[in-house]
């Protein structure tokens, strides 16, 4: 509690004629010079309210005192008051932008200043009441903020954890385990990162590859609406049957704008770009839409590449699994769709964490 | 002597002191305090050396206690002495005219003295 006055005059009489009108209401500190009066602030000012500072005083004076306070960030709690016979303005004129609070010229009627004494430490201490509340607000919004970060991460991952599940339906249909999806996964975020460090020109950030990585497990959704008969038959489908499953890419878009409301629109246009053009080909020769370059959205140039890999290297009743080598080497070289020169780039540049990955994914 | 009697003879006016501190007792304290004040003091040895910087600031500090204690005659005569001491600095003090306004204040302050004696001896 500030309650303390520091009165600052090196003439007694002038200290004592301050004291008479304040000692009623407020306790009294006394000091003579200015060097006295920095020496009682750095031990108490915590406790004082006010200072009435006379400018005229032999070394250390009054302006001195100022513009050693402004120094101290404490100072902006105490309310100055200067007390002067020096009537000129322009000394009034740089007290107050020293910072004084009000400047009191003498000689001066008691119960006027008295008035004005409880005026200005009535103010600084509203003034100091308020920061407090707004401290102590913040901190509550700032408490209520953390909450929310946590239960909107919390959402993000439940979110996550049911498009998972989405994806390994289908996956399971295709008699594939859900490794398929978790691997993707782990393909798609070492290319995209590579992709943001390399080839800044994507607009790649950290939140859109989180997006890209999640929605990548709904690559093949649509292959729910392929019957098994043609799903699940071993060995070479006919023409007619590619043709047939080639559409669970457009099948794919079209249950995902029925769940439309599910997630928001950055989530909802990447699965659609992943669903529909993850079997575009850089050269325009891809489905179902025949882009070409980058009119295919880089989500799905990146999911391509990571599904094609995870097909290669491992069994699908249609193939056996091929060597990390060659899976590497069959992509390089066209043999299993043409991708573009960056991410080829990006792929071979990540050679090593691929394989990694796959060999982990596989011992588990 | 009356408070009112004591101020006809400084020049002040015993009207304007009370309505500024109040109370008789409070003034006749402050008043006795003024004997103990060393602003003159300073202010002859300052003069005497021609230190100016120092006469300037012991001139003003008793220009503020006359003031504060309405000593008309004396407030008048150190705050003339004051002013003309004011800018030292920039402009060379005019001696003669210092050592004129000097012997008013020594004056005043004689006057001021004899009658603060008076008042305390009454009061004794």
């Amino acid at each position: 509690m500030r309650d303390k006055i520091l009165i600052v005059d090196d003439v007694e009489i002038n200290r004592e004629i301050l004291a008479e009108i304040l000692r009623e209401e407020y306790e009294i500190l006394m000091a003579e010079s200015g060097s006295q009066a920095l020496d009682i602030l750095e031990k108490l000012h915590e406790e004082i309210a006010a200072i009435l500072l006379d400018l005229v005083m032999p070394e250390i004076d009054g302006f001195a005192v100022l513009e050693e306070l402004n120094q101290k960030p404490w100072s902006k709690q105490i309310a100055i008051m200067i007390i002067s016979g020096d009537n000129t303005v322009q000394t009034e004129a740089k007290c107050f932008e020293l910072g004084v609070a009000d400047f009191v010229h003498r000689p001066f009627n008691n119960r006027l200043v008295k008035k004005r004494v409880h005026n200005v430490v009535a103010l600084y201490q509203y003034q100091q009441e308020l920061e407090q509340k707004v401290e102590k607000q913040t901190e509550v919004l700032r408490k209520q903020f953390r909450l929310l970060q946590q239960q909107a991460d919390r959402l993000r991952q439940s979110k996550e954890n049911v498009i998972d599940i989405l994806g390994t339906v289908v996956e399971y249909r295709n008699l594939e385990s859900g490794e398929h999806i978790k691997r993707v996964k782990g393909y798609t975020r070492i290319l995209a990162e590579k992709m943001m460090r390399d080839y800044p020109e994507y607009g790649l950030t950290q939140n859109r590859i989180e997006v890209i990585v999640s929605a990548s497990a709904l690559h093949d959704v649509g292959k729910i609406a392929i019957p098994d008969s043609i799903l699940l038959k071993p060995g070479k489908l006919t023409s007619e049957e590619f043709e047939y499953v080639k559409t669970h890419t457009t099948k794919g878009c079209e249950i995902l704008n029925r769940i439309d409301n599910a997630w928001d629109d950055e989530y909802g246009k990447v699965s659609y770009e992943i669903c529909r053009y993850h079997h575009e080909r850089y050269d325009g020769r891809g489905y179902p839409d025949g882009l070409k370059e980058d009119a295919i959205p880089i989500s799905a140039q990146i999911v391509s590449i990571a599904d094609v890999y995870d097909a290669l290297v491992n069994e699908r009743v249609y193939k056996n699994a091929f060597t990390k080598e060659k899976a590497f080497r069959m992509i390089n070289e066209g043999e299993c769709g043409v991708f573009s020169p960056k991410i080829l780039d990006c792929f071979g540049n990540t050679r090593e964490e691929f394989e990694g990955l796959a060999e982990t994914r596989r011992a588990e | 002597m009356q408070l009112q009697d004591f101020y006809k003879i400084l020049g002040g006016s015993y009207q304007e002191i009370k309505e500024r501190l109040q109370s008789d007792e409070l003034i006749l304290r402050l008043t006795f305090k003024f004997l103990n004040d060393k602003s003159y003091e300073n202010l002859c040895r300052a003069v005497e050396e021609e230190a100016y910087e120092e006469a300037f600031r012991a001139a003003h500090t008793l220009k503020g206690v006359c003031q504060n204690l309405s000593f008309g005659e004396l407030g008048a005569s150190s705050g003339e002495l004051t002013e003309l001491l004011r800018n030292r600095e920039t402009v060379p003090v005019d001696r003669e005219r210092c050592m004129e306004l000097f012997g008013q204040v020594c004056a005043d302050y004689r006057v001021v003295i004899e009658a603060i004696t008076t008042l305390k001896g009454q009061k004794d």
